[in-house]
């Protein structure tokens, strides 16, 4: 049963948010950006 | 009483506990050295217990419990990568989720159950700090430096895989940092899959193994797999890894690159296992000094911090001492997650206002040597030989120092078990099996006959801290055996390899007066050893160089293979009988192997010991 559960959460939830989500932006950043300097995300001005 | 924090890492592996006393951590152990089961991650409910016990203190006693990371923040983590990986990854969904959704995500009330559960009193209040948090509060609040660079890399915690943090008085301040799934920890875990061993296991391995190689592979890993820019940032291509769908490192894709399917666990090595790691070792150490670079650029600091599983890269740490970017690095000695119960703790304590940076200007670390779990008082000892009716000698300090220099010396194989034992990693003469580094065969002889291990791992040094410029080309000291270099061309034998030989065979050729501890790159993973920090050691050191001119033993964790290093008296006695130790220097107390009767167990104990 938490299987069924669990493989309809995938399926039904997860998969349609993840498809509508990667086609605005990926969520996890994977792309390569051969035009940026720098991937550091920063935190706190640069002295 | 003491302002008390207790820090505890949990859930994932080396589970670990610390106790920070006014700002001074004076117990810190992993869990997996009572449980007996290596890299443990349950809570570390006898690390608590012992370091609670070692203070004389009760839950009752202690301001706040600081948890390692954030739990909530790794979940979303875990969530998004679910989600970013879709339809891919049902496997490792239906794996993971239902611990999420059952309690992984209120670690919080789960760390606080199971401390009700100890029955020590009633528990403090639980705050989680981040992860690399965690790790930089490891790393610089302990250093001897008022201000330094800090920088932490790993595998991941919640989101951040590598960050950047200037740290000055009594705080870390973040500065940058690198976001999961582009690891550089992740990268090196995925060639140690790749390469038969364990991942968070076996990463030292392919560190070992990489001398034996050539980073033939290298300009590959450049091109497809990783995008290093200029100031050490990266991203991986995570088309060719399998972590975020799966349950394993890497897939297809890898065995397209680098000819063929990964290695099977415990097949013999290869040309190509050499070459890989050659490869990953080379891109590593080029990736972490950009990242020094980069932190020294943004900091202008002089001292650099380490931690981070990464941090463990003895070679890649030792080149960027070589580089001389900083004018000196200080390594957390318990840098992987273990170190974060220590950092949470002391960074909370710092919140408190506790003076956790009295140290500074002793010119010492705030680490005691990294001697902050359980030791054994001689009538402990005795009562268990006696418990035994075992036969064994009882010496004065002076003696027995003596003594087990003399039986080094000719070449016999020493378990030296005194006072407390060490946090992280490394066995720092204190549960350490010793040899004499000039003995050719002596490499061999551990590997096989002591540690039951793969011939091509290499040993490590100790030697006195004012001899070790002698030996080796150390431009710092290294307390805490996590800095690699080249042995002092002055000890180095004038042999040249012969042509043809590779792999494995590079072992035969004797290449300095200390081979047992030189590896076939002429370089070593030494540890410095003063007198402030392990007197006894200091002194056995100092009688061995007297008998023997040699200032060098090899030092080996008390342990066999898959096994954690030895904690109690009867760790230490199971691991001597039944290995090829020839003594075992228990506290004041000397067993000859000789001497004991035979030892008997139940079942083959190298079957029970599950390989690491």
């Amino acid at each position: 049963m938490r299987k069924i559960l669990i493989f309809l959460l995938y399926y039904l939830v997860i998969t349609p948010v993840g498809t509508v989500w990667r086609s605005v932006r990926d969520p996890l950043h994977r792309a390569r950006e051969p035009h940026r300097d720098s991937y550091w995300n920063d935190l706190s001005p640069a002295p | 009483m003491s302002d008390l924090v207790l820090g505890i890492s949990a859930y994932y592996h080396d589970s670990a506990a610390a106790l920070v006393a006014d700002g001074v951590p004076v117990a810190a152990a992993q869990e997996e050295r009572f449980s007996r089961r290596r890299h443990d991650s349950a809570f570390p409910a006898q690390a608590v217990q012992y370091c609670l016990r070692e203070a004389g203190v009760g839950l009752g006693d202690v301001a706040a419990v600081a948890y390692y990371e954030d739990p909530r923040l790794k979940f979303q983590r875990v969530l998004t990568s679910f989600v970013a990986s879709a339809p891919g990854g049902f496997p490792a969904f239906e794996a993971v989720l239902p611990s999420w959704l059952s309690w992984k995500r209120r670690t919080a009330d789960v760390v606080r159950r199971e401390l009700a559960a100890l029955d020590m009193g009633p528990v403090p209040e639980v705050i989680c700090r981040r992860h690399h948090e965690s790790h930089a509060a490891s790393a610089f609040l302990p250093s001897p430096y008022p201000s330094a660079a800090v920088l932490c890399i790993d595998g991941v915690g919640e989101w951040a895989t590598t960050t950047l943090w200037h740290g000055r008085d009594n705080t870390v301040e973040p500065l940058a940092e690198l976001r999961f799934p582009h690891s550089l920890g992740l990268l090196y875990s995925a060639f140690t899959y790749f390469c038969g061993f364990k991942v968070d296991s076996g990463e030292y391995k392919v560190m070992g193994l990489a001398p034996y190689g050539q980073p033939r592979y290298a300009p590959l890993i450049r091109e497809k797999l990783i995008d290093v820019k200029p100031d050490g940032s990266f991203r991986l291509d995570l088309r060719y890894f399998e972590f975020l769908r799966g349950r394993v490192m890497t897939g297809r894709g890898f065995e397209e690159l680098f000819d063929g399917p990964r290695r099977h666990p415990e097949s013999p090595v290869t040309e190509r296992e050499f070459d890989l790691a050659s490869s990953v070792q080379q891109v590593t150490e080029e990736v972490v000094s950009g990242l020094a670079r980069t932190v020294r650029e943004r900091t202008g600091e002089r001292y650099l911090c380490l931690a981070g599983g990464v941090a463990l890269n003895c070679v890649a740490n030792g080149k960027v001492i070589d580089e001389g970017v900083f004018d000196e690095v200080w390594i957390q000695p318990a840098a992987g997650d273990a170190g974060g119960s220590l950092g949470a703790a002391l960074m909370v304590a710092a919140e408190r206002g506790s003076p956790v940076r009295a140290h500074v200007g002793t010119g010492r670390d705030a680490m005691s040597g990294s001697l902050l779990g359980p030791g054994y008082r001689d009538d402990e000892i005795r009562r268990y030989l006696d418990g035994l009716g075992v036969p064994y000698t009882e010496l004065d300090p002076d003696t027995l120092v003596e003594r087990v220099a003399a039986e080094l010396a000719t070449g016999r194989i020493v378990g030296w078990f005194q006072g407390r034992m060490e946090f992280g990693p490394r066995a720092l003469g204190s549960r350490s099996i010793l040899g004499d580094p000039r003995d050719a065969a002596m490499q061999s002889t551990m590997n096989l006959k002591i540690k039951f291990r793969e011939s091509f791992r290499p040993f490590a040094p100790s030697v006195l801290a004012e001899n070790a410029k002698d030996y080796f080309e150390l431009k710092q000291d290294s307390p805490y055996m996590l800095v690699v270099c080249q042995v002092a061309p002055a000890q180095r034998v004038a042999s040249s390899t012969p042509a043809g030989v590779t792999g494995l065979d590079l072992l035969r050729v004797q290449r300095s007066t200390v081979p047992a501890v030189t590896h076939v790159d002429l370089s070593a993973r030494v540890q410095t050893v003063s007198e402030h920090v392990n007197p006894l050691y200091h002194r056995l050191l100092t009688a061995f160089k007297e008998r023997t001119g040699c200032a060098v033993l090899v030092n080996t964790s008390f342990n066999v293979r898959g096994e954690p290093i030895v904690q109690a008296p009867a760790d230490a006695y199971a691991c001597f009988m039944r290995t090829n130790i020839d003594l075992l220097a228990l506290g004041n107390f000397l067993l000859e192997k000789s001497e004991q009767p035979e030892w008997r167990e139940d079942g083959d104990w190298r079957t029970a010991i599950p390989l690491d």
